[in-house]
């Protein structure tokens, strides 16, 4: 479902990614790890399309078409979800709104059947619950004034609503405790299935203790370096990035921020 | 006036305004403020372009003939109902008929004399004015349900119609009065209200001005706090081809507190400009003021916010926050705080910025699958949101949310525009 060739990108003219491979087939769970401005963001947002991110050579296809044909919003028509890093909070926009304009894009779009307010609100609810939030966040402006773990999860409750075809979740991870570590990746989990491809973007192999991916790939200057199985964050664990860098902890020297 | 006269456009109006005003049918209740209005305007110059107040706002769009014929079209039937209790005044005639008043309040068709006009269109106002609406709150009376008065103006042609209300409230009263402005055609509504605030006195106060595109508006809101009371002031403005308000406070009791919160929208080609000016006059008066404005496609949209504090007028506490959207480049927004402080011993707040929609809050709503007009809008609305939420009365939110939404909707083609 999504395939990259030899992906080249840049940040507001700045070279990140340079010549990158992935395959994802429906079903597979990949994580992709790498130290500090390897390039892990920028393929994730290059991905969901966001402005100043351009591809620059090769291509990524979602579903055979390609991604850089399209606008942002037309990539989450077509299935394609990205969990922010950094969720962007906005007074005066309820969450509600927020999900019902997003939802009623995006199925409507796949031809899903839409749904009214009484079931939008039940579900709403539901996801909620599934992500350990209190439904009061419902009403407030979206992410305005959420804690860092809100917000997380404010992100996986959406994912669950919108039920993706693919998911990129990109750091997750970063900010959580143990138990909403746990929350989280119970949430992730629970959206596993034969049709769903899912992309873990990681600097930690903590997450992957609770979602067990099927490949990992280390991400370094801005190429996918080795791939493996599980065991590969194990031994990145162990032995640290510098294993497979040879010392360097990241070569273009930016750090990889995306606010 | 025909186009080859815009070079005289003052001079003109001013000729018009005081032909119109010698012509008017007399009207006795009416005739000593009629003819003390009549002097003023005499002596008072229409603004031409370089009249500082008059900056931004051009008064061109007049050129079409407006001044030259009574506005009488018929009002609209499906007027909207915010209350039991209203006044509907169509081309500034009461339509006595539709009137329905709660106890402890009465009706009067005279006006004062008033402190504090200043444009030539509020002294025409008074000089022509042939129907007036005075409004008594009887002291120590809690009007349980709004008052509701809808201020309709119609017609084909370029037209014009003066428009007068004066609210007293007594002391110890409490009134929530909604002024809603309908104008629909050419028509220009040139009107004048003015409110007077005793001891203890509370007032909740809307201005919702949802004229059509076409049709013009200029007016003065004057508050008068003659007592230690409090005015809360919720105005809600869409511009259209000419509109211009100014709002004019003195708070001449210590003790005396008004607050004001509006929000402005000009889209398309419209135009709103707001004068506020906040007069502290005595000790120990609050003032608070938040405005957000918004102003898309060629729209423009002004904010001149004046506080000033006299000599004598210590202990005051001033704010004034005017924060501005523009959608996008073709649009303009001007937006001035103007403090002017005679005495050391007060606490003065202002601030204005005018900032461009954020791109990654646009980003994040797309991501989701929200298209950029969608989600343009979606970011407009809740940029003036936080005031309709915090509108006290249920009916005029539940009227101001699909009001506000429908003005923020964008227009054919607005969006390539935008981009």
């Amino acid at each position: 479902m999504l395939e990259i060739r030899d992906l080249h990108a840049s940040v507001a003219g700045q070279p990140i990614l340079k010549g990158l491979n992935l395959t994802v087939k429906p079903g597979e769970v990949h994580a992709i790890m790498g130290p500090n401005g390897s390039g892990k963001s920028t393929l994730a947002n290059v991905l969901a399309g966001r402005d100043n991110y351009e591809i620059t050579g090769g291509e990524a296809l979602f579903d055979g078409k390609s991604l850089a044909d399209l606008e942002p919003e037309e990539r989450a028509q077509l299935g394609l979800f990205l969990a922010f890093q950094y969720p962007v909070e906005i007074p005066g926009v309820s969450n509600m709104e927020f999900l019902k304009a997003a939802l009623e894009a995006t199925r409507a779009a796949q031809g899903k059947e839409e749904w009214d307010s009484v079931t939008l609100l039940r579900k709403a609810r539901e996801a909620c619950k599934q992500v350990d939030l209190d439904p009061q966040f419902l009403k407030r402006g979206v992410n305005e004034g959420f804690s860092g773990g809100e917000k997380k999860r404010n992100e996986i409750m959406q994912m669950l609503l919108m039920e993706p075809k693919l998911a990129l979740l990109d750091e997750t991870d970063s900010g959580l405790d143990i138990d909403a570590l746990q929350t989280v990746a119970k949430g992730v989990n629970s959206l596993r299935g034969p049709e769903r491809g899912i992309v873990l973007v990681t600097h930690y192999q903590r997450l992957l203790d609770y979602i067990v991916p099927d490949f990992v790939h280390v991400l370094s200057g801005g190429k996918i370096i080795k791939s493996g199985g599980k065991e590969l964050a194990l031994e990145l664990e162990q032995h640290g990035y510098g294993w497979l860098t040879g010392g360097q902890n990241g070569d273009n020297g930016k750090e990889d921020q995306t606010a | 006036m025909s186009g080859d006269t815009a070079l005289n456009l003052p001079e003109d109006l001013k000729t018009r305004a005081l032909h119109n005003a010698r012509q008017a049918t007399p009207v006795e209740a009416l005739a000593p403020l009629r003819q003390d209005a009549l002097a003023a305007l005499e002596g008072a110059a229409f603004p031409g372009r370089k009249t500082e107040a008059w900056k931004y706002t051009s008064l061109y769009a007049l050129t079409d003939g407006h001044l030259t014929a009574r506005a009488e079209g018929a009002a609209p039937a499906d007027l909207p109902t915010l209350s039991d209790y209203r006044l509907v005044i169509v081309n500034g005639r009461l339509d006595e008929d539709r009137t329905a008043l709660p106890e402890g309040v009465s009706l009067g068709r005279a006006a004062r004399r008033l402190e504090g006009l200043t444009t030539p269109f509020a002294f025409y106002n008074g000089a022509a004015l042939d129907d007036a609406v005075t409004l008594e709150v009887a002291a120590n009376t809690d009007v349980a349900a709004p008052i509701q008065v809808l201020h309709v103006a119609a017609g084909d042609a370029p037209s014009h119609c003066n428009v007068r209300l004066e609210v007293n409230l007594g002391t110890g009263s409490r009134l929530t009065l909604i002024e809603q402005y309908l104008a629909r055609g050419p028509v220009l509504t040139n009107a004048v209200t003015a409110i007077q605030a005793a001891d203890n006195a509370h007032l909740t106060h809307y201005r919702l001005q949802a004229d059509a595109g076409d049709s013009l508006h200029i007016g003065t809101l004057l508050f008068q706090q003659t007592g230690v009371s409090r005015i809360d002031s919720y105005q809600l403005m869409a511009g259209s081809r000419l509109r211009r308000n100014d709002v004019r406070a003195f708070l001449d009791k210590s003790g005396a507190e008004l607050n004001m919160q509006g929000v402005f929208v000009a889209r398309d080609r419209s135009h709103i400009d707001n004068q506020l000016c906040v007069e502290h006059r005595v000790p120990d008066c609050t003032s608070n003021q938040v405005y957000r404005g918004l102003a898309g496609e060629k729209g423009r949209a002004v904010l001149n916010g004046r506080i000033h504090i006299h000599p004598g007028a210590k202990g005051t506490l001033a704010e004034l926050s005017n924060k501005n959207l523009l959608l996008n480049a073709g649009a303009e927004i001007d937006t001035k705080p103007e403090l002017e402080i005679y005495n050391d011993d007060v606490k003065c707040a202002h601030g204005a910025t005018v900032g461009q929609l954020d791109a990654l809050q646009q980003f994040y709503l797309q991501s989701r699958g929200i298209d950029a007009a969608e989600a343009k809008r979606m970011l407009s609305l809740g940029f003036v949101n936080e005031l309709i939420m915090g509108l006290p009365d249920q009916a005029v939110a539940d009227w101001a949310q699909p009001w506000l939404a429908a003005e923020l909707g964008g227009r054919p083609g607005a969006d390539e525009e935008a981009a």
